[in-house]
């Protein structure tokens, strides 16, 4: 077997420091922080000092988030929390799959994209509709323009979902909820946080009998070590975007030599850490195998690769290319000799794969 | 006219077919392609950008592409 040294996939390890605590974590945050035991105390103390933490990284009052333990579960919070009966769900084409679904069970409309992957806003909605928008996209990282389009709609309910830009894109326009997840910041996975900016326009949908007391919550280690990979990776997130702009530049420069490829947004559009490129009349699984093969593994967001053999949505609503593509991560620990390999493997594995 | 039937083939065959016959046509000739593969359709459309040749959907699983 190939030993994979490049890691140019969207998981990555956990911080070794969150991962360190999550063992101190079981250890002393066992307890259930509502009881009164002085275990209790202890676990709720530690609660409230990780959400603290948190709270500051995102610039956000410690007393609007809430712990979640799935990402399905966030965006049906952070969504069907601020819809209403007579809501109208407005979203773009290329939001992630919960969203479609949580459309699907009320009046919705779906934004197109353009091929750099922006979503186009309409003139004007009711103030009655709910706009769901990513600050960036999974698939492609390309940011949306969040406050051109918030102000274009006009609805005064606003989701955000940046699950995926983290901290490393800064929300710049005014929302009511808001989803994050730990991953994001190297944080563990099953966890995310609900951000709720505006408090008075939300309201638990899940069943509940107690409006005080929310009936949902990510377990206490997880939100322990999630925020100590916040608190490290906000320490050099600066210093990551910076090198991830260089390594992304190299990438998008050498990938743009080989004849009929489409590459998924600019440099200045997309999140620096992420690329997304389709390569005209290659097989997306054969591309994936050969590039493991030479040692690196990426992503692909190609039908020929999945089970359902439909292609990525994303990339269908922008008119990208949809079969041999890669989407490649850049972490903080990316090498210059893994970019090197990795561009290597690509462009030999390209012309092998089209001779 | 130059028909592909590439009915039962996944991605990216219908596309690579299509390419090598096109490459024999010359500007304004026509192919019929037919495909079932859900990724036909979307991959046309950037295809058809990224080459310049032109394409139309007939119906369900047909399409008219035209050479430029």
């Amino acid at each position: 077997m190939v030993r994979v040294t490049g890691n140019f996939q969207s998981e990555s390890p956990l911080d070794p420091k969150a991962f360190e605590v999550l063992h101190a974590a079981f250890e002393s945050g066992w307890a259930n922080p509502g009881k009164l035991s002085q275990s209790g105390a202890r676990a709720h103390q530690l609660r409230n000092q990780a959400l603290e933490s948190i709270a500051a990284s995102l610039g956000v009052a410690k007393d609007s988030i809430l712990p979640f333990s799935s990402l399905s579960m966030g965006y049906f919070l952070g969504i069907q929390g601020i819809c209403d009966r007579s809501s109208t769900l407005i979203h773009g084409a290329t939001d992630r799959k919960d969203v479609f679904a949580i459309a699907a069970t009320m009046d919705h409309e779906i934004l197109p994209s353009d091929l750099h992957g922006k979503i186009l806003a309409p003139k004007a909605q009711s103030p009655t509709s709910v706009l769901a928008l990513h600050v960036a996209n999974a698939e492609t990282g390309v940011i949306q323009d969040c406050a051109e389009i918030v102000g274009r709609v006009n609805s005064d309910r606003v989701f955000l979902d940046a699950t995926t830009s983290g901290i490393r894109k800064p929300i710049s326009c005014e929302y009511s909820t808001a989803i994050f997840d730990s991953r994001s910041w190297y944080g563990p996975a099953d966890i995310g946080f609900l951000v709720v900016n505006k408090a008075a326009q939300w309201h638990n949908p899940f069943p509940h009998l107690n409006a005080a007391k929310v009936n949902f919550d990510a377990p206490l280690p997880l939100i322990i070590a999630s925020a100590v990979a916040i608190e490290n990776f906000s320490s050099r997130v600066t210093e990551a975007r910076i090198q991830a702009q260089v390594f992304n530049a190299q990438l998008r420069q050498a990938f743009s030599q080989i004849p009929n490829v489409d590459i998924a947004g600019s440099l200045d559009s997309t999140l620096e850490h992420m690329l997304s490129a389709s390569f005209m009349n290659c097989n997306g699984e054969e591309l994936l195998r050969g590039i493991q093969n030479d040692g690196f593994s990426v992503d692909s967001g190609s039908a020929c690769t999945a089970d359902d053999l439909e292609p990525s949505h994303v990339l269908a609503a922008m008119g990208i290319l949809t079969h041999g593509n890669i989407r490649i991560t850049l972490h903080p620990d990316t090498t210059q000799s893994e970019v090197d390999g990795l561009i290597s493997s690509v462009k030999s594995n390209v012309d092998r794969l089209r001779s | 006219m130059k028909e592909i039937d590439a009915r039962g083939l996944r991605c990216p065959l219908p596309i690579i077919e299509l390419g090598k016959q096109i490459s024999t046509l010359s500007n304004g000739e026509e192919i019929t392609l037919y495909s079932d593969d859900p990724a036909t359709e979307p991959d046309l459309n950037a295809w058809s950008r990224m080459t310049g040749n032109k394409f139309a959907k007939l119906a369900e699983e047909t399409y008219l592409i035209t050479k430029n």
